[in-house]
């Protein structure tokens, strides 16, 4: 998508000419950018200023006035307050175990419905289309009878399971695409070869998908770590909660507390913001590939 | 069949890559939303061994005997409305803006992205300490601009609750059509914007009649995101407001939670949930068949 095609450069040349020129539109464009884009990052602004103040400053001094004394201690009290060593220790092992298991259930299922013939084929592609788009916040509580009657209400396993169905879709869907796309020769050729479908789709189809999976395996990882309803319902002890879990209880309880909230925010939004800077380009050809071609 | 054969059809080798998948994914959302829609039938507390069949008996206690479903309902249908308006708009807006070469583009982009990525329920924390009515930022705002008396408990009156939650949701979401937007429009045909700049027509003149058609596929995609994502509003609402006050901020999809894990009514619960899994499939079955249509025409 980056790479212009060459009978496109003297046109690219011509609009980056333009820009020097200073369009009087495109400079009004900027600022009015600038803008909505110190409104959008005011919010964070105002959250870590406020999770670095001493509760006197916070009633005294203005939103956007910096802290001057840097209250650190704001963090290690919520951390210890709000049990987050737990509830951070939980998210960890859900994320971990469930990210890449599920997205290779998911690709195993994808390989097969895009290189296997089979009669019911197109049926289960449409099952799985389908499941894109149910909501499942329509069913947490048959979900919590479901789990409860495995007796895995308050496990790993018992919040772990739901989440792999409900990312299954998706990842089948997109991956599904993707390796429909891979030049069916590739694979009649090792299958003349005496290999059977599991090595091409290890040796062959993992490689090949490898962007596609790093991308989906960060839009999940976001989407398991931010997960809040269904943990709601399925972990209902508090040593089995999840950071987002923690976070809920945390403002329930130490709400007048805003130096302590504010650290708690930040410490519950910090990986996921983190990973998302580290690899915003994976987050956008993850999200687009599914929903628009490009 | 030897096993050593058997593994050699390509069918056994079919099932053996399918199975995991989508065994998990019957047994853990295909089975609890048909589960579903057998409770809603049903009247039962969660914990009786026992479910008893009532016919239509949880469908007519919610139209006609619960006056909190019709507001849900409402609310629903106001949040559905407005998530189709403003997050596109703004998204699409934000997206033309930032297809053009503009200093620091990449980094706008990523601030609008960012709070996507934030977890719902930590941007309803967020929101609920800005909305603070005596040192939460809108109020400081206001009083630094000294329009003290503009500041309302945002959160706490019946009247504007609804709004402020949709505030939230819409900073949060904004970023999510920006990106689909910036997509499409790299599907948008250089050539014939270049033609029609070259026939002198205006910036305006080359959006409508060669960047809007073009984007069509993507404004439907988005749209029918926009009304699915809406309809599961969850997470914010139950973190901002619970759905008060007095269930002016109630939905679908909290009320039905709220009925089954709260009030111990898993027959009514399960029955809201239907009539909110039937509104989604008014939106997601012509979109597939719509999707399958262009996907026969391309191919």
């Amino acid at each position: 998508m980056t790479a212009m095609p060459t009978n496109h450069a003297a046109v690219h040349l011509e609009v980056q000419l333009s820009s020097i020129k200073r369009d009087p539109v495109l400079i009004g464009l900027w600022i009015a950018l600038v803008a909505v884009a110190l409104v959008w990052v005011a919010p964070f602004v105002f959250i870590v200023f406020t999770s670095l103040k001493t509760p006197a400053a916070v009633t005294s001094t203005g939103a956007f006035v910096p802290p001057t004394e840097l209250a650190f201690e704001n963090y290690s009290a919520a951390w210890s307050r709000g049990n987050f060593a737990n509830s951070f220790l939980n998210s960890v092992i859900i994320t971990v175990i469930k990210v890449p298991l599920g997205l290779f259930l998911s690709a195993m299922a994808a390989y097969a419905l895009a290189k296997i013939r089979l009669k019911i084929t197109k049926a289960l592609l449409l099952l799985v289309v389908f499941g894109t788009m149910i909501p499942f916040q329509v069913m947490l509580a048959p979900l919590f009878t479901l789990v409860n009657s495995f007796g895995l209400i308050d496990t790993y396993p018992g919040v772990i399971l739901p989440y792999i169905a409900f990312g299954v879709p998706y990842q089948v869907f997109i991956l599904h695409g993707f390796f429909r796309g891979i030049p069916k020769e590739l694979s009649e050729a090792a299958l003349i070869d005496g290999a059977n479908h599991f090595t091409i789709f290890r040796r062959i189809f993992l490689p090949v998908c490898l962007p596609v999976l790093a991308a989906l395996l960060i839009l999940d990882f976001v989407s398991t770590w931010n997960e809040f309803a269904m943990a709601l319902v399925l972990l209902q002890d508090q040593r089995m909660w999840t950071l987002p879990l923690g976070l809920m209880s945390f403002q329930g309880q130490f709400s007048s507390n805003y130096g302590q909230l504010n650290a708690a925010i930040v410490m519950t939004v910090l990986p996921a913001t983190i990973v998302y800077l580290i690899f915003q380009r994976y987050f956008v050809s993850g999200l687009t590939s599914g929903a628009v071609k490009g | 069949m030897s096993l050593r054969q058997s593994t050699h059809d390509p069918r056994v080798q079919a099932l053996v890559l399918l199975v995991p998948a989508l065994a998990i994914y019957a047994v853990f959302a295909l089975y609890p939303m048909i589960n579903v829609v057998i409770l809603s039938f049903q009247k039962w507390n969660g914990l009786d061994p026992n479910r008893q069949f009532v016919g239509v008996a949880n469908y007519t206690a919610i139209f006609t005997r619960d006056p909190v479903f019709w507001v849900a309902f409402r609310n629903t249908v106001i949040w559905t409305v407005m998530s189709l308006i403003f997050p596109p708009v703004v998204g699409l807006l934000l997206a033309l803006s930032l297809n053009q070469k503009i200093f620091g583009r990449n980094g706008l982009r990523a601030i609008f992205y960012l709070p996507v990525i934030i977890a719902p329920i930590a941007v309803a924390t967020m929101w609920k300490w800005m909305y603070d009515p005596f040192f939460g930022l809108f109020s400081q705002l206001l009083t630094s601009w000294g329009m003290q008396g503009w500041i309302k408990d945002w959160l706490g009156s019946k009247d504007i609750a609804l709004y402020s939650v949709f505030v939230a949701y819409l900073w949060q979401t904004v970023g999510f059509s920006m990106v689909l937007f910036l997509a499409g429009l790299q599907n948008v045909p250089q050539t014939l914007v270049e033609a029609a700049r070259i026939d002198g027509a205006g910036r305006w003149a080359v959006f409508k009649h060669v960047t809007l058609p073009a984007l069509r596929p993507t404004i439907t995609i988005v749209l029918v995101l926009s009304i699915i994502s809406s309809l599961k509003a969850f997470d914010i609402v139950y973190g901002l407001t619970g759905g008060g006050p007095a269930q002016s901020t109630q939905m679908l999809a909290l009320w039905a939670f709220t009925q089954a894990m709260q009030i111990f009514d898993f027959g009514r619960g399960a029955a809201i949930s239907v009539v909110l899994l039937l509104i989604t499939m008014a939106v997601v079955v012509p979109y597939l068949r719509w999707t399958q249509r262009h996907e026969e025409v391309e191919a």
